[in-house]
């Protein structure tokens, strides 16, 4: 078995993602699905219905008037809020640990998947684009791959930091020389596992170069890509990896990006990124 | 006590027992002012270059913009005692992406627009840890001025 075999196989025996984040992804692919089911499912994870309450009273997830119920949140902000609101309740205590592989300090990784999840959600605003449905996802996700290998599998990140800077080439192909495989692939993997939506799945994999994304519309991934870039801009990139990442021009043409965007885009971020974050602290 | 300054933020202290301190400077700029006869010192980490993209922004926050962010330092410096000929000025961040085709050009435009603004008020900057690509700590320590540079798991006195 190949290193790379070896750390995809690994996925598998790493944590699963709480049960009330499992029902609401059968509750996305099921037309049927009701209010009464989504307001149950989240009923029965009392951490969820806390964090659904506070996310849904910001100001960012909010709409305005207060909201203190569930039934009142899912009627209020919609299944597909609710569902964004889920699946950030459930990666928060992941994504809030240290990640000693990466130099990560605590709530290092859930400030950058917040700040992603933000960019990929602002920057087609700004480009008065429509928000793909699984974009926010896919943002807040990119980066999961990063907690399986630095620190389930505690890899030593240091043969990669010394290729990256000395070749001048982009960290995640420095992480494929060294290990064989990427953060993005093994994040991939580990969505697979969970049973995310192909879409999210495709667009983590493929967030560093978007252009081997395997379908034809790469809307979400080129946004999953510079919404990444633009949180590095806002300060959460960590010391192990920093900026050294390339920027897909093609991402930039097909989305048609100016320079003046990201910049505004970076200042949305930042005005709501402290409150998503404090609300997990 | 260690003081964080946040990302558009900026802390100035007299208590030469406090320690400054900001993370993650990546195209960000960070600033260390310090005045070692008035004793008082302040660090800042701005986020962009210019307040003319959103004057809002910058009214509320003008820290956020190293043009308004700066001269803010700056004038809290001096309104705490100190004198501009004796500011020390260290700088760090302005990183940039790999092949940052113009795009991403901000880590250098913060530095350009920095050195000017410092070049306004006659402080010369003493030392900086600036460009490449890597993400970077930075320290100041009230009671001498010391200011570290923590980048890739090594810490260096700038």
């Amino acid at each position: 078995m190949s290193q790379r075999e070896e750390i995809l196989a690994r996925v598998s025996t790493i944590s699963s993602l709480p049960t009330s984040a499992t029902q609401m992804l059968a509750l996305a692919n099921n037309p049927d699905a009701q209010i009464d089911d989504v307001q149950r499912t989240v009923e029965y994870d009392p951490g969820l219905v806390t964090n659904l309450l506070r996310l849904a009273n910001s100001a960012y997830f909010g709409t305005g008037g207060a909201i203190n119920s569930v039934r009142e949140a899912v009627v209020r902000l919609g299944f597909k809020r609710v569902f964004q609101i889920a699946m950030t309740s459930a990666v928060a205590p992941i994504a809030q640990k240290e990640i000693r592989g990466y130099d990560l300090p605590r709530n290092g990784l859930l400030r950058h998947s917040a700040a992603t999840a933000l960019a990929v959600e602002y920057l087609p605003k700004r480009l008065s684009m429509r928000v793909p449905d699984a974009t926010y996802t896919a943002g807040l996700l990119h980066d999961l791959g990063k907690i399986v290998l630095g620190t389930y599998l505690e890899i030593n990140s240091a043969p990669i930091v010394i290729k990256a800077y000395r070749e001048s080439i982009s960290f995640e192909i420095a992480e494929q020389m060294v290990l064989g495989t990427d953060h993005a692939e093994v994040g991939a993997a580990l969505l697979e596992y969970w049973k995310l939506p192909q879409v999210v799945i495709d667009s983590v994999r493929w967030h560093h170069n978007p252009n081997k994304y395997p379908h034809e519309d790469k809307t979400v991934v080129d946004l999953v890509h510079l919404g990444e870039h633009v949180a590095r801009i806002c300060g959460t990139s960590s010391s192990t990896d920093g900026m050294n990442y390339s920027v897909c021009v093609e991402s930039l043409d097909r989305l048609g990006v100016v320079p003046d965007v990201l910049e505004l885009v970076a200042a949305d971020v930042l005005g709501s990124l402290e409150e998503i974050c404090s609300i997990f602290n | 006590m260690q003081l964080t300054v946040g990302i558009s933020e900026m802390k100035v202290s007299t208590d030469p027992k406090d320690t400054l301190i900001t993370y993650s400077l990546g195209s960000c700029i960070g600033v260390a002012l310090f005045d070692p006869d008035a004793g008082v010192g302040g660090l800042i980490h701005c986020m962009l270059p210019l307040s003319r993209l959103d004057p809002d922004k910058a009214k509320k926050n003008p820290q956020m913009f190293t043009d308004t962010g700066v001269p803010a330092l700056i004038q809290t410096l001096l309104d705490r005692g100190g004198t501009r000929k004796r500011m020390i000025a260290k700088v760090a961040g302005a990183a940039s992406p790999l092949n940052d085709n113009g795009m991403f050009k901000i880590g250098e435009r913060n530095y350009v627009v920095l050195r000017k603004v410092l070049w306004k008020n006659e402080i010369l900057i003493a030392a900086e840890d600036v460009g490449g690509t890597v993400a970077r700590t930075m320290t100041l320590h009230i009671q001498n001025g010391k200011t570290t540079i923590r980048s890739g798991g090594k810490e260096n006195e700038l």
